[in-house]
């Protein structure tokens, strides 16, 4: 495999969208697929059957949108007379009225691209501008879970529209970008909103995280270039693995995937820290998967990562519980320090995990009862995922831009 | 004139082609051929091809089928071809007329390959792949299985490199993909009660082939589930070769799903399979299974490793060995690349834990040498200072960590004491050996 070395950072190339803009000839995705374009197909085209045109491939030409605003003006009349809007389009709280400044186009299961009137769909241009306005939302005073029902569904019709004007080019590429760290952030968020839906939010949330970040890989590898690979590229590889640091049956195993990941990418900084991650985790070393976190994890990485803490706990709590000398309990001071916890929050946990503790002369301690039962907090459980860190804590107040 | 419906365009490019070759270019080509001579040599491969049919000679026709075999006849028919150019009308006027579907794309295959227009000549022998599946289905017996796996093998072929044409000028390599979905069709006209079942095996591991190439590894699943579960296949009737190529593959997949004891099953069973005169084929199969081996505790030989030209793993087997941290560090990062490349690396990370097990029984027989009745206590900052010594960093919270979960994961017997910041061993095999089973999740 050719060993891409000079990782000659491309920076962001916003290029006018024009429908000659991606050099490769790309047939239309057909768009009542999901969004998902087929990773090992390394591009954006399906199979159109044409197998005698050869070298003359009919290009189709793709559709381009017209629409000038957020929400093409047919959707908005139509969502006014039922009265159809949500909360953030709402014209001085008017359920039935909204404005072109405030409405944005819904996701539409049932379209089809053959049926669909250039009108009704946003050029690039647009669709970056509907993004902006819409992520520009997270600043807004409201609920966390209102504000990410409507980003994570005017986002989806942000994809599709993409998707019907097969635009796979640089824009696609930092649009998409950006929509993947809103549902991280959102994956972070969402399970400490405590509203009675949680667990089926965030199951809709990391399905549509997963596929939009599949979609990106097969953008990356459809724009690759010889030399070099986009500015964030490492990141969101590195997003993929600390997403997959549990494998289980169901997806492609690391190993497998890792074999199509670019050198260059596998040595970059961020993938070098995510699969240290992943090392700790598959081999238990809760003191160092915590201690490396806390360390240099970005946000984002921490909130992909934060899940598995508990998890990675409640096995330091097992192994001490199990292997611990018993006549020397364990000091909690000690182990919230190296598990990184509020103490108060470590008893909690012991008691959640059926383990004993008593007082010696300084303080609280966890004995050790040699039970093998492990305990293991559900890894959906967040009140102990948190990391104690100020730098952390910095990260997370500094997170505005996405 | 006769030509099929494509050629009339193709015939200006070919002819500037063949003037290319002509005007003395590349030696190796097409040697000037008479009109006469070329004639010749097309109705000879027909009246081959029409004899091996009647005959129900399979071995023949799978010869007049393997284009990418580079056989100097098929070249020489294929400059026949390009020379003669009405190929067609003769294939009307010979015995063989009845199968033109499969010899009228058959032939634009060869001329397709011969002069190095890969897509081109992938497209025209699909068609008359698909053209010789609907024949094959008419025929009763089995002998034409093999002209039958020829062809999916060629069709493989083509397809890969048809797909780096395609990938060199910039267009979507998707060729490979549709040799898949042709073999599936295959598969499924192989999966009948008859004694056509036997080839089977075959095009399942052209699959495997196509869907490793491609990354689509999870579409292995429907063929092993319909190999392994279906009762019209009997595993042992399978060719061994065959069986062999399968266990291969299949023992691949558990190794990526980390599944240790069915890899090793698997892989030992293509390992005995295999003959022992196919070196490269053994070569294979050893590196996937020493990965299995190292993680169930089984070291292999040096002279092994020798022989078959795995030394990437000498590192690895010595880090494990010796205990030496750093040295199993160094070896996956010096065969970094290939290691990622066959899938392999994330296994023997984490073998990691192996290597410290190793370490601390060495501290714990140096210290058995010097005083055996204290020897099982082994105080943390002794291993601070062994890992210090292999120029790893480690403080006590980590090594105290690491100690517990050697201990958890029963890879040592014994207890941790923290406050007195020492491991007690068992006086009874503190250092329990893998035997066969990897290391508990």
């Amino acid at each position: 495999m050719a060993d891409r070395r000079g990782q000659r950072q491309r920076p962001m190339i916003t290029k006018n969208y024009s429908s000659s803009s991606s050099t490769k000839s790309h047939k239309p995705l057909n768009p009542n697929s999901n969004t998902r374009i087929a990773h090992a197909n390394k591009s954006a085209t399906v199979n159109s059957g044409n197998e005698d045109n050869i070298d003359e491939h009919q290009d189709i030409p793709n559709l381009v949108g017209t629409c000038p605003f957020m929400c093409p003006v047919e959707e908005r009349a139509r969502r006014e007379r039922l009265r159809d809007l949500a909360v953030f389009e709402r014209l001085h709280g008017n359920p039935a009225k909204t404005s072109s400044t405030l409405a944005v186009k819904k996701f539409c299961r049932t379209i089809s691209a053959n049926n669909v009137q250039a009108s009704d769909v946003r050029p690039v241009s647009v669709l970056e501008d509907t993004l902006n306005y819409v992520l520009n939302l997270l600043k807004s005073d409201c609920r966390f879970e209102v504000v990410h029902d409507f980003i994570f569904d005017r986002t989806r019709s942000i994809r599709q529209d993409l998707t019907m004007q097969n635009v796979t080019n640089d824009q696609a590429i930092h649009i998409y970008e950006r929509m993947i760290k809103f549902h991280i952030l959102s994956h972070h968020k969402l399970p400490k909103c405590g509203s009675p839906d949680t667990a089926s939010i965030c199951h809709l949330n990391m399905e549509q995280l997963t596929k939009a970040l599949t979609s990106l890989f097969s953008l990356y590898e459809a724009n690759r270039a010889p030399d070099s690979i986009y500015k964030d590229e490492s990141e969101f590889h590195s997003y993929y693995v600390l997403l997959h640091l549990c494998s289980d049956n169901q997806s492609e195993s690391l190993s497998l995937w890792f074999r199509r990941v670019p050198f260059v990418i596998m040595k970059s900084k961020e993938m070098c820290f995510a699969r240290r991650i992943l090392r700790f985790f598959r081999l238990g070393n809760y003191k160092q998967l915590i201690y490396t976190t806390e360390a240099e994890a970005s946000y984002l990485q921490y909130c992909i990562i934060e899940p598995y803490i508990s998890e990675i706990r409640a096995l330091a709590l097992s192994c001490v519980n199990y292997g611990g000398y018993k006549l020397q309990p364990y000091p909690l001071a000690h182990l919230s320090k190296l598990l990184m916890m509020q103490e108060s929050d470590l008893e909690s946990l012991c008691v959640d995990c059926g383990l004993q503790m008593s007082s010696d002369g300084t303080g609280k301690v966890l004995l050790s009862t040699k039970l093998t039962s492990t305990c293991n907090p559900k890894r959906g459980y967040q009140k102990y995922c948190e990391v104690v860190s100020e730098r952390l804590e910095r990260l997370a107040a500094e997170v505005s831009e996405l | 004139m006769g030509y099929d419906a494509v050629l009339p365009l193709r015939l200006t490019k070919q002819l500037l082609i063949l003037g290319q070759i002509y005007s003395g270019a590349a030696a190796t080509m097409a040697a000037y051929m008479s009109m006469g001579e070329a004639h010749r040599r097309i109705t000879e491969y027909l009246n081959r091809f029409s004899d091996a049919v009647s005959s129900q000679d399979g071995k023949s026709l799978s010869r007049l089928l393997s284009i990418t075999s580079d056989s100097s006849s098929l070249q020489f028919l294929a400059d026949a071809l390009n020379t003669f150019q009405d190929a067609n009308r003769i294939i009307r006027q010979s015995e063989s007329s009845q199968y033109a579907d499969i010899l009228v794309p058959v032939f634009r295959a060869l001329q397709s390959y011969r002069l190095r227009n890969l897509v081109e000549s992938y497209l025209a022998f699909e068609k008359a792949a698909n053209a010789f599946v609907q024949e094959f289905r008419n025929w009763e017996s089995a002998w034409a299985l093999e002209a039958l796996c020829v062809i999916a093998y060629e069709i493989r072929i083509l397809a890969e490199q048809a797909d780096k044409e395609l990938a060199s000028i910039g267009k979507s390599p998707e060729k490979l993909k549709g040799a898949g979905s042709f073999l599936m069709k295959v598969f499924g006209v192989l999966a009948g009660k008859g004694p056509k079942r036997v080839g089977a095996l075959y095009v399942t591991c052209q699959l495997f082939k196509i869907y490793f190439k491609l990354g689509t590894v999870h579409l292995c699943r429907s063929v092993i589930r319909s190999i392994e579960t279906a009762r019209i296949f009997d595993f042992e009737e399978f060719p061994a070769r065959d069986k062999v190529t399968y266990m291969y593959y299949t023992g691949r997949l558990e190794v990526y799903n980390e599944n240790f004891p069915a890899a090793d099953h698997k892989l030992s069973y293509a390992l005995t399979h295999c003959s022992p005169l196919k070196e490269a084929n053994i070569r294979m199969i050893l590196k996937y299974l020493i990965p299995v081996k190292l993680s169930i505790g089984i070291l292999p030989r040096n002279s092994l490793l020798d022989k078959f030209n795995l030394t990437e793993y000498n590192n690895v087997v010595l880090a494990l060995k010796r205990g030496d941290l750093r040295l199993l560090r160094h070896a996956l990062e010096e065969h970094e690349d290939r290691f990622l490349r066959s899938g392999v690396y994330l296994v023997l990370e984490k073998l990691e834990l192996q290597v410290y097990q190793r370490l601390i029984k060495k501290i714990y027989i140096i210290q058995k040498q010097k005083d055996p009745n204290k020897a099982h206590q082994i105080k943390l900052e002794v291993i601070v200072k062994a890992l210090k010594w292999l120029e790893m960093d480690m403080d006590v919270d980590e090594v105290e960590c690491i100690v517990s979960i050697l201990i958890y994961k029963n890879l040592m017997k014994g207890y941790f004491a923290h406050k007195s910041k020492v491991v007690v061993l068992s006086k009874q095999d503190p250092f329990p050996k893998l035997n066969g089973k990897p290391v508990t999740s």
